[in-house]
C-alpha cells in the first residue's frame, strides 16, 4: 500500500511504470526499485533461499543482503531492493521449481538433519566413481539463476578520474568532509551508493518530530550544490581499495578508475539482524528497511508490526510505523534497563507497549508458510538465554533494530584494522591506513552533530588543512554491554547466514569438529561467502565461534575482508575490449582481391587470394616459379641501426659479422639470446658506412626493437635504433618476370644480374616513390623486396601491379609463401624453432661467426656444443609420397620414445611430393635414412631423411 | 573536389572517411577530409585526420641542437610543445628527441627543409609522416572522452596547454599533445599508423556518448 507524501522521497508519483514479477503485470513509479514497488503492491516474497528453498523477502533494502536476488531476462542475481523498475521490466523469482510461490523443492528442508554443516565433504566420493551419479542431481540443484551462455556482449565499458580528495560515503559526514575539503580549493569527488545523498538521515528519525534529519540534509544539500570543487557521483559503488588509493567506483555499465590523493571513509554502518527462530519469513525486516520503504518509497510495510531493540533507534522505527498507520502491537526491548531517550518517551506517550529486557523465542508464519504471523517473546535471563515465561503477539511485521556494524571494507582493504570491540557490540576501525581517514558511523560515531564535526575534522585533515587526523579507535563510550540478540532454539532455524541458510546449531558443531577459528569454520560451513559476502551475518557469526571455541571476542577479527565490497559484473571488469590490430597499407587492396585473411601476432595478412584454398595455393605457387607473384611482406620488423658504431653494434647482437659488410649488400641475421637460443633472424642491408637498415621477424620485431635499445643503453656505443615498422611498407616482387617488371616502373636503377646481384641493395625511386630495394630470395626465386614510406604502401602496390599485368602477376599470400620457402629449405623462426633450439640443431652453424670475440649467445653455445647435439632439424620427404600426411607437430617416435617432431609440412605444387622439416635424434639425421612420424589415429608414417634445399640446391633461380 | 588517390600518398583511413562522408581538398602531397556532410560539431566533440599533413621528427644526442640550428626551437623542458612563428609545433619527446607538426594549412615549409637536410652524426631523421597517424580531438568534451580511453590526468586544469603525454590511449601507445584551438581544448593524437584505423574507431566508440563524430580540418581551424 502506498503512503502520501510526504512519505516517498525518491519516488515519482507523476511516472507510474509498468513491469512484470513472475509474469503477472505490476505498476510501481519512477523512483521504485523492484522490491519497493512489489512491496507496494502487496507481494512479499520474492526469492527462495539456496539450500532449504525457504521463502525470502525485503531484509535491508540496502543491496546489503541476498534474499532478493531475481532474474532480469538473461541476467541473473539481481538484488531486488536495489534494482530500478523501468517500463517493460520483466522479473522472474529464481531458484525454485515449479513457482515461487508453490517451490516443488521446498521438500528438502524435510532433510535438513541429514545436510549438516560440512555434509558436502563428507557425502558424494564413496564408493569410488559414485560422484558422476550425485553430479548430475547436485547441479541440478545448485547455483543460483538461470545462465544462458547465449547472452550476447552488454556494453560496458571504463573511464578514468582524479581527485585530491574521495570522499566514499553521503551521508552527512562524507557531506562534511567534502565541503571541508573544498574550502581548501581543492579537487573533491563524492561517491554515494544511493540514488540521494544524506545517507541514513533520508530515512532514520534521529528525533521525536522526524523533521530535523530531512532538514539537515536539505542545508548540507544547499552547500555542496554551491561549491565548485566537488563532483558528486550517486548510484555510484566504490567497490574496493587498492594501492595508492586507486579506487574502482561502479556507475550503472561503467567502472570509473577513480585515482585520489586522500581517501575519507564515510560508508556508515550496516544495521545487523537477530538471530532466532524463523527469523528469515518475508515480513521480518531490519528497522531501517522499514524505514526505507516508508520514508524513501512511501511504502506502508505491514498492518501490525513488532519493533525488537536496543532502545533509541528502534523506538524511532515505531514512531515512523505510527505516522505510517502501522499498528505498533509491541517494542521487545532487548536492553534491560529503559534508556532516557525521547523518542522512548514518545512511543510510551502514543501508546506502544515496551517489553523491557526481552528477547525473541521465534517468528510464526502464516499457513501458507511465505510470511510472518507472529512472534513470540520472552524475557532474557543471560546471553542467549530466555525465560520460560513468553508472550505471543500476532503481526505481521517485524522490524529488527538490533544493532550496527561498521561498513569498513575499505578500511580493511587498506590494511586498517578492524576488529570486535565488546563495548559498542560490533566491530570497530581500530587504525586506518596512511592517506585514508574515517568518519562518521563506519568509526563508531553514532551522534549527527558529532559525525558531522568529524566529518569536518577528516575534511580538512585530507586537504591539508589540518596535520591532525581523525582518531581512531574512537574512545569507547560507557554503556554496558547489551545482550546479543541470538537467541538459539531448540528446534533450530534461527539463521546465522541468510545466504547459505547456516543456522547456529550449523556454526556451533563446524566449532565441535574442531574448525575453532572464524576463517577456516568460514571454509568448513561457508558463513559470509555468499553473495552478501558477510555483510549481515559476519557479526553474529564472529561472537558464536569466538563463544563456542571459548575465545575472546574483544580485539577478535573477522575474515579476511577482499574487494569487492559488492558483486561486479564480468561487464565491469572486462569493460570495453581494446585490442589493437595493424593494418598494412594495403590491406584494403588484399581485401577487393578477395583474400582469405589471417591474424598474425597483431597484424591482419593475407593468408591467400579466392575462395578455393588447395587451387588458390597451387596457382600461387606455380605464379611465382614461373612468372611473377607480389607479396605484402610490411609486417616485416624494420628498423634503422645509424651512427659511428651501428657494424659494431650490430656485430655484437647478430652472430655474423657486419664491420667488413661492403655498402650496396645485404647479409644474412641471425639472433640469438644468452642462453643461446635463435630467437629472430632476417638481414641487415647497408646503405652507408654508419647505417644499417635491418629487417626483422614478424613476431620479433617489438622483442628485438626492445633487446637492441636495452643494450645500446648498456653499451653506450654511438649509435641510434629507429622502428620503422609501421612507417614502411613492404612488397616482394618474386618470379622469373620479376625484373621486367620492376624496369617498366625503376628507371634509376641498373637492374641486371651484375650490376644488382644477389644481396645487393639500392636506394631507388620505385613508380616515382623513393623506396629501399633489397634484392634478398626467401621464396627462392629472382625477386626484390621494395621497402616504401607507408603513406604511400597502397601506390606502390598499384603500380606493381599495372606493371605486372601484361605478365599476369598475381598477388600471393602467406600460405604460398610458406610452401615456397620450405621448398626452398628456408626455417621460419618460431615455427621450426622453439624456446630451446640453438643454432648447431637448426643446421644454422654457418651463421656463427668464429673470429668475433663476442655476440649474444656464444659462451652458451659453445657449452652446448661441449654437451653434444641431442636432436638435429632435417629436411624429409615420405616414402610413401601418396599416402597420409603428417602434420606440424606430429611425434618423431623410435622404439616407443619420441626423438623429435614435425615442424614444417607441405605437399609441394613444384616438386609434386611431400616435403617437410623435423626434429630427429642426431643419429637419424643421415640423408638417406630413414624415421617414423605417429600420423593421427597413432598409423606410424616413415620418413627419410632429404637434402635441403629441396628446390634448387644451386641458387640458380634467385640469382639470375 | 580532390581525391585521396589523386596522391600518392593517403591517409591511413581514407576510406572510412569517404564512408564518413568526408570531402577532401589536396594539401602538400596528399588530400587531406576538409568537411563532412554530416559534420561534428568542434566547439563540442569532434576529431580530425591530418594525417596527411607534412610531420617529421629528429633523434639522437645532437638532434635538439641541430634543429635549433635550423631555427627551429624545441622547449627546454622534455614533454612540452613549442609554437613556431611559422605556426610549426615542436615536440619535445625526450632529451634526445623531437617531433615536428606542420601548421594546420601546411603554409609552413619547415618539415619540407628539416626533411630535405642531412643532419649528420648525432641527428638521425624519423619519418614521423609514415610511421604516426595524426588525429586531433578537439571540443568542450574532449577531456572527458580521452578520460575514457586514457590514464592519465589530461584535463585542461592538470594539463597545461602544450603538455605531452607518452602514454597508452586504448591500449596503443600513443602521444598526446594539448594544443587548443582557441578556447577549445584540442589534443593531437599520435600513433602506429599500422593501428590508425582501429584507434579511429576506438575513440570514435568512445565520443558516442558525447555525439562526438569526425569533423574536418576547416572546422578545426575556424577554431581559433
Amino acid at each position: 500500500m502506498r503512503l502520501a507524501a510526504p512519505f516517498g522521497s525518491l519516488i515519482d508519483r507523476d511516472a507510474p511504470v509498468t513491469f512484470t514479477f513472475e509474469g503477472r503485470t505490476y505498476q510501481g513509479f519512477a523512483g521504485d526499485t523492484v522490491a519497493s514497488a512489489l512491496a507496494a503492491n502487496d507481494v512479499w516474497l520474492i526469492s527462495r533461499s539456496f539450500k532449504y528453498h525457504r521463502p525470502r523477502g525485503v531484509l535491508t533494502m540496502s543491496g546489503d543482503d541476498g534474499n532478493t536476488m531475481v532474474q532480469v531476462g538473461q541476467e541473473p542475481n539481481g538484488l531486488a531492493d536495489i534494482l530500478p523498475i523501468h517500463d517493460g521490466l520483466a522479473v522472474m523469482g529464481q531458484h525454485y521449481s515449479g513457482s515461487l510461490v508453490a517451490d516443488r523443492d521446498r521438500w528438502i528442508e524435510k532433510f535438513s538433519s541429514f545436510l549438516p554443516v560440512g555434509f558436502y565433504y563428507r557425502a558424494f566420493f564413496k564408493p569410488k566413481g559414485i560422484w558422476n551419479f550425485w553430479e548430475k542431481l547436485v547441479r541440478a540443484k545448485a547455483g543460483l539463476g538461470r545462465v544462458d551462455t547465449s547472452t550476447p556482449h552488454g556494453y560496458y565499458d571504463k573511464a578514468y578520474a582524479f581527485a585530491d580528495v574521495a570522499v566514499i560515503g553521503g551521508g552527512v559526514a562524507g557531506m562534511a568532509a567534502a565541503l571541508e575539503a573544498a574550502k581548501a580549493d581543492v579537487e573533491v569527488v563524492l561517491v554515494e551508493r544511493q540514488p540521494m545523498l544524506g545517507g541514513s538521515l533520508n530515512y532514520t528519525r534521529i528525533d521525536v518530530e522526524g523533521t530535523s534529519g530531512p532538514a539537515l540534509v536539505q542545508e548540507l544539500l544547499g552547500q555542496l550544490r554551491a561549491a565548485k570543487n566537488i563532483t558528486v557521483m550517486t548510484e555510484a559503488t566504490c567497490t574496493g581499495w587498492f594501492t595508492d588509493n586507486f579506487l574502482p567506483i561502479v556507475v550503472a555499465n561503467r567502472m570509473v578508475k577513480l585515482r585520489a590523493g586522500q581517501v575519507i571513509v564515510a560508508t556508515g554502518a550496516v544495521e545487523q539482524p537477530a538471530v532466532f527462530r524463523n527469523n528469515d519469513l518475508p515480513g521480518i525486516m531490519l528497522g531501517s528497511a522499514a524505514q526505507r520503504l516508508i520514508r524513501i518509497y512511501g511504502v506502508k510495510p505491514g498492518q501490525r508490526a513488532v519493533v525488537a531493540c536496543y532502545g533509541g533507534t528502534g523506538y524511532g522505527v515505531a514512531l515512523d510505523l505510527l505516522d505510517a498507520g502501522v499498528e505498533v502491537a509491541a517494542i521487545v526491548d532487548l536492553s534491560a534497563t529503559p534508556t532516557d531517550n525521547p523518542r522512548r518517551q514518545a512511543a510510551v506517550d502514543r501508546g506502544i507497549e515496551v517489553l523491557q529486557g526481552y528477547g525473541l523465542r521465534e517468528a510464526n508464519a502464516r499457513r501458507d508458510g511465505a510470511h510472518l504471523a507472529g512472534v513470540v517473546a520472552a524475557p532474557i535471563t543471560g546471553n542467549g538465554e530466555l525465560a520460560d515465561e513468553q508472550r505471543a503477539i500476532e503481526c505481521d511485521l517485524l522490524c529488527m533494530s538490533t544493532g550496527w556494524t561498521p561498513a569498513a571494507s575499505l578500511v580493511a582493504h587498506a590494511a586498517g584494522e578492524v576488529s570486535y570491540a565488546e563495548r559498542s557490540g560490533s566491530f570497530m576501525v581500530r587504525a586506518v591506513a596512511k592517506n585514508m581517514q574515517v568518519a562518521g558511523a563506519v568509526s563508531g560515531e553514532w551522534v549527527v552533530d558529532a559525525a558531522i564535526e568529524e566529518g569536518r575534522q577528516a575534511g580538512a585533515a585530507a586537504s591539508g588543512q589540518d596535520a591532525n587526523p581523525v582518531p581512531v579507535p574512537r574512545a569507547p563510550d560507557d554503556r554496558p554491554p547489551q545482550p546479543w540478540a541470538i537467541f538459539p532454539h531448540e528446534k533450530g532455524k534461527e539463521f546465522v547466514d541468510f545466504d547459505e541458510d547456516l543456522t547456529v546449531a550449523d556454526i556451533r558443531n563446524s566449532v565441535a569438529e574442531g574448525f575453532g577459528d572464524i576463517e577456516l569454520v568460514k571454509r568448513f560451513s561457508t558463513v559470509v561467502m555468499g553473495p552478501s559476502q558477510g555483510r549481515v551475518s559476519a557479526l553474529n557469526a564472529l561472537r558464536l565461534v569466538q563463544s563456542h571455541a571459548g575465545r575472546p571476542l574483544e580485539g577478535a577479527r573477522g575474515t579476511t575482508n577482499r574487494p569487492p565490497v559488492t558483486p561486479e559484473k564480468f561487464g565491469h571488469l572486462s569493460g570495453r575490449g581494446f585490442e589493437p590490430v595493424r593494418l598494412t597499407a594495403m590491406h584494403d587492396r588484399h581485401v577487393e582481391a578477395d583474400a582469405e585473411m589471417t591474424v598474425a601476432g597483431a597484424w591482419i595478412r593475407p593468408a591467400y587470394y579466392g575462395a578455393d584454398r588447395e587451387q588458390a595455393l597451387q596457382d600461387e605457387v606455380m605464379c611465382v616459379r614461373n612468372n611473377v607473384g607480389l607479396i605484402d611482406v610490411s609486417t616485416l620488423g624494420g628498423l634503422d641501426v645509424r651512427g659511428p658504431d651501428a657494424a659494431e653494434f650490430l656485430d655484437r647482437v647478430y652472430t655474423l659479422s657486419y664491420a667488413r659488410q661492403q655498402v650496396g649488400r645485404a647479409r644474412y641475421v641471425l639472433m640469438c639470446d644468452q642462453s643461446g637460443t635463435i630467437t629472430d633472424d632476417g638481414v641487415a642491408c647497408r646503405f652507408s658506412d654508419d647505417n644499417f637498415y635491418v629487417t626483422t621477424t614478424t613476431g620479433g620485431s617489438d622483442a628485438v626493437y626492445r633487446t637492441m635499445l636495452l643494450w645500446n643503453a648498456q653499451w653506450r656505443l654511438d649509435v641510434d635504433i629507429t622502428n620503422l615498422t609501421g612507417g614502411l611498407a613492404a612488397v616482394n616482387i618474386a618470379g622469373p618476370n620479376a625484373r621486367a617488371v620492376m624496369e617498366k616502373i625503376c628507371s634509376e636503377v641498373d637492374l641486371s644480374a651484375e650490376a644488382f646481384p644477389y644481396m645487393g641493395v639500392r636506394l631507388a625511386r620505385v613508380a616515382d616513390i623513393a623506396a629501399r630495394l633489397l634484392r634478398v630470395g626467401f621464396v627462392g626465386e629472382l625477386g626484390y623486396e621494395i621497402h616504401a614510406p607507408a603513406g604511400m604502401g597502397e601506390a606502390l602496390w598499384d603500380a606493381l601491379m599495372d606493371a605486372g599485368a601484361e605478365f599476369g602477376i598475381k598477388p600471393f599470400g602467406v600460405e604460398a609463401q610458406r610452401i615456397l620457402r620450405l621448398e626452398k629449405g628456408h626455417i621460419i623462426i618460431t615455427q621450426d624453432t622453439d624456446g630451446l633450439t640453438h643454432p648447431h640443431e637448426a643446421n644454422m652453424a654457418w651463421a656463427l661467426s668464429r673470429r668475433k670475440p663476442f655476440y649474444f649467445g656464444r659462451r652458451a653455445i659453445a657449452a652446448q656444443m661441449k654437451r653434444g647435439l641431442t636432436r638435429k632439424l632435417v629436411g624429409f620427404t615420405l616414402a610413401e609420397p601418396d599416402g597420409p600426411l603428417p602434420e606440424e607437430s606430429h611425434l618423431v617416435v623410435r622404439d616407443g620414445e619420441i626423438t623429435g617432431r614435425v615442424t614444417s609440412i607441405v605437399r609441394s605444387p613444384t616438386l609434386n611430393r611431400p616435403i617437410g622439416l623435423a626434429f630427429v635424434a642426431p643419429d637419424q639425421s643421415e640423408t638417406g635414412q630413414s624415421f617414423s612420424i605417429k600420423g593421427h589415429g597413432g598409423r606410424m608414417i616413415e620418413a627419410l631423411v632429404a637434402p635441403v634445399p629441396f628446390y634448387d640446391p644451386e641458387n640458380s633461380r634467385q640469382e639470375m | 573536389m580532390a581525391q585521396p588517390t589523386d596522391h600518392k600518398r593517403r591517409s591511413f583511413i581514407y576510406r572510412q572517411l569517404v564512408s564518413a562522408g568526408a570531402e577532401f581538398t589536396s594539401l602538400a602531397d596528399a588530400a587531406v577530409a576538409s568537411r563532412y556532410r554530416n559534420e561534428g560539431d568542434a566547439r563540442k566533440l569532434g576529431i580530425a585526420d591530418l594525417s596527411p599533413l607534412p610531420r617529421t621528427g629528429f633523434k639522437g644526442r645532437q638532434a635538439l641542437d641541430w634543429m635549433a640550428e635550423q631555427d627551429v626551437a624545441a622547449s627546454p623542458h622534455n614533454n612540452l610543445a613549442n609554437l613556431q612563428p611559422d605556426g610549426c609545433l615542436v615536440a619535445r619527446l625526450a632529451d634526445t628527441e623531437a617531433l615536428v607538426l606542420s601548421d594546420l594549412e601546411a603554409k609552413s615549409t619547415t618539415v619540407e627543409k628539416l626533411n630535405a637536410l642531412e643532419p649528420g652524426v648525432g641527428c638521425y631523421p624519423v619519418p614521423r609522416g609514415d610511421t604516426y597517424f595524426w588525429f586531433v580531438l578537439a571540443g568542450i568534451h574532449a577531456p572527458d572522452c580521452l578520460l575514457k580511453i586514457c590514464g592519465v590526468d589530461i584535463r585542461p586544469h592538470k594539463f597545461p596547454n602544450h603538455s605531452i603525454a607518452q602514454t597508452s590511449i586504448a591500449r596503443l601507445s600513443t602521444i598526446a599533445i594539448r594544443d587548443d584551438r582557441g578556447s577549445t581544448p584540442a589534443y593531437h593524437l599520435l600513433a602506429d599508423g599500422t593501428s590508425a584505423a582501429y584507434f579511429w574507431s576506438a575513440v570514435l566508440d568512445a565520443m558516442a556518448e558525447f555525439d562526438g563524430r569526425p569533423i574536418g580540418l576547416e572546422s578545426l581551424i575556424a577554431l581559433n
